[in-house]
């Protein structure tokens, strides 16, 4: 049998901030709606609940890990009993994977986006040559100084 | 009525016709918007927040706090960066210890988040503010044409931080299309979101395929909806879905401001529909 790894639900409770998930009683109630249990067989947030609660670590973590397939409807949020906000599990679950590097690489790239132009979506001049064609304003700029002090 | 808005990047760089559409609309409505300098990205709900939850909310604080030094409540017009601020306003506003967390970071570039503003994506404030019969008197040209709605996800969850609609049966963007004119087609994956958070790419693709089936089979002239990154994989997402499956959906996608102002008498060109992927002009016929 498994023993539960504390420390890890310890870290867990950290980033989601709060023990709601700890109540997850697994009635699957999350299960019913969710998109991605529909189209994805592997993927089950009463699954991942589970794993979270025993504290699975190199399963939820790992570079397989199925949660990147939840597609953040914020479905299970809205149908649990218990407050338990599973999609809130499942980002904190992420947090601790990008911390690790097990991350998809799109993940990184967004975040260097950002870092490099304030935008997820970067300007180009045909960007620029629609918005004047709209008539609309140029494009207002970023003050990356400001990220940069926020982001280091 | 004055509002900050926050068109964020999706709609600011690559769809700017959605820009355009709810200038000219809002203006058409009397309602003035007030732009604001030095936003950033909202951050991205998805894969920003996945990365790092307490950075998110640090750079989502801070656009809140260029509205709030205005004293002006900031509309969104993307799902998205209204999920991020409404998400990070409301747990700024309900959890001093955060706050105090995110406030320490913000002191370094000498701003601070203090919760006085409000965060609504911009149906809100036609619904509420204006009002539904004051958008109606401003509808010149009613568009008999047939829309299934998309409401996506997280315009309307979690309904205790988003508080639009009834996250089960909303009714805001149908009464919203129904003034402009159209009739409103149920369809049987009206509540399916596209998937686009998942790395796997064969499940938004099957998504969007459905969804999109689902709207043919409905009879509808086109798909109607609020947000520039649902607009991104519908829109766009077809062309490579009908190559891939060698299917023809041709089934036009249309953000609700670019209709209200067809509806307000714009032209199509005004509202940037020949900027589309999926054209537009079997139903622009209809109309014309
Ligand atoms: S997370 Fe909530 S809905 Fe899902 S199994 Fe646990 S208690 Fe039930
Ligand atoms: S947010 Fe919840 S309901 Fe939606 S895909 Fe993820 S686990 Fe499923
Ligand atoms: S939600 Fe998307 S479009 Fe809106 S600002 Fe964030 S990344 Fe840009
Ligand atoms: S439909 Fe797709 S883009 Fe739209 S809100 Fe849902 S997940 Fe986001």
């Amino acid at each position: 049998m498994k023993l539960v790894n504390f420390k890890f639900r310890h870290k867990l409770n950290t980033i989601i901030g709060g023990e709601a998930h700890n109540f997850c009683y697994q009635c699957g109630a999350c299960v019913g709606d969710c998109p991605a249990a529909l189209y994805s067989p592997a993927f089950n947030p009463r699954n991942i609940l589970l794993e979270a609660l025993l504290g699975d670590e190199e399963s939820l973590v790992g570079p397989d890990s199925v949660i990147w397939d939840c597609t953040n409807c914020n479905t299970c949020y809205e149908r649990c009993p218990q407050a338990v906000r599973p999609v809130e599990v499942i980002i904190a679950l992420k947090n601790i994977s990008f911390e690790k590097g097990t991350n998809p690489p799109g993940v990184k790239s967004i975040l260097d986006s950002v870092k490099e132009s304030g935008r997820t979506v970067k300007t180009s001049s045909l960007s620029d040559r629609r918005r004047k064609e709209l008539g609309l304003k140029e494009i207002s700029i970023v003050p990356l100084e400001e990220l940069k002090k926020l982001l280091e | 009525m004055k509002y900050a808005p926050f068109f964020g990047c999706m709609i600011s760089v690559k769809y700017p016709q959605m820009e355009a559409s709810v200038r000219k609309t809002m203006a058409n409505l009397g309602v003035e918007l007030v732009d604001l300098e030095g936003f950033s990205c909202c951050p991205d709900p998805i894969y920003f927040k996945a990365a790092d939850k307490l950075t998110w909310m640090t750079l989502a604080a801070r656009n809140i706090c260029i509205a709030e030094e205005a004293g002006l409540d900031l509309v969104t017009m993307c799902s998205g960066c209204t999920a991020t601020l409404s998400e990070a306003n409301f747990h700024l506003k309900h959890d001093p210890e955060l706050k105090e967390k995110v406030n320490q970071r913000l002191k370094k570039i000498g701003k601070e988040y203090k919760g006085n503003v409000s965060v609504r994506h911009i149906v809100t404030v036609l619904r509420d503010d204006l009002g539904i019969e004051k958008v109606k008197s401003s509808v010149k040209k009613p568009l008999n044409l047939k829309v299934a709605i998309h409401y996506g996800c997280h315009l309307l969850k979690p309904s205790e931080i988003m508080r639009v609609d009834d996250p089960d049966h909303p009714t805001i963007l149908e009464r919203l299309f129904e003034v402009a004119g159209a009739e409103t087609i149920k369809h049987e994956k009206q509540v399916l979101c596209c998937g686009k958070a998942c790395t796997h790419e064969e499940i938004p693709e099957k998504m969007t395929y459905d969804v999109l089936s689902s709207i043919k089979k409905s009879g509808a002239d086109f798909m109607g909806l609020i947000c520039p990154t649902c607009f991104d994989e519908f829109d766009l997402g077809q062309i490579n879905l009908s190559r891939k499956f060698s299917v023809d959906l041709k089934v036009p996608i249309i953000y609700y401001f670019q209709f209200l102002g067809l509806s307000q008498g714009l032209s199509p060109e005004d509202v940037g529909l020949h900027l589309h992927k999926t054209k537009a002009d079997e139903m622009l016929k209809k109309i014309s």
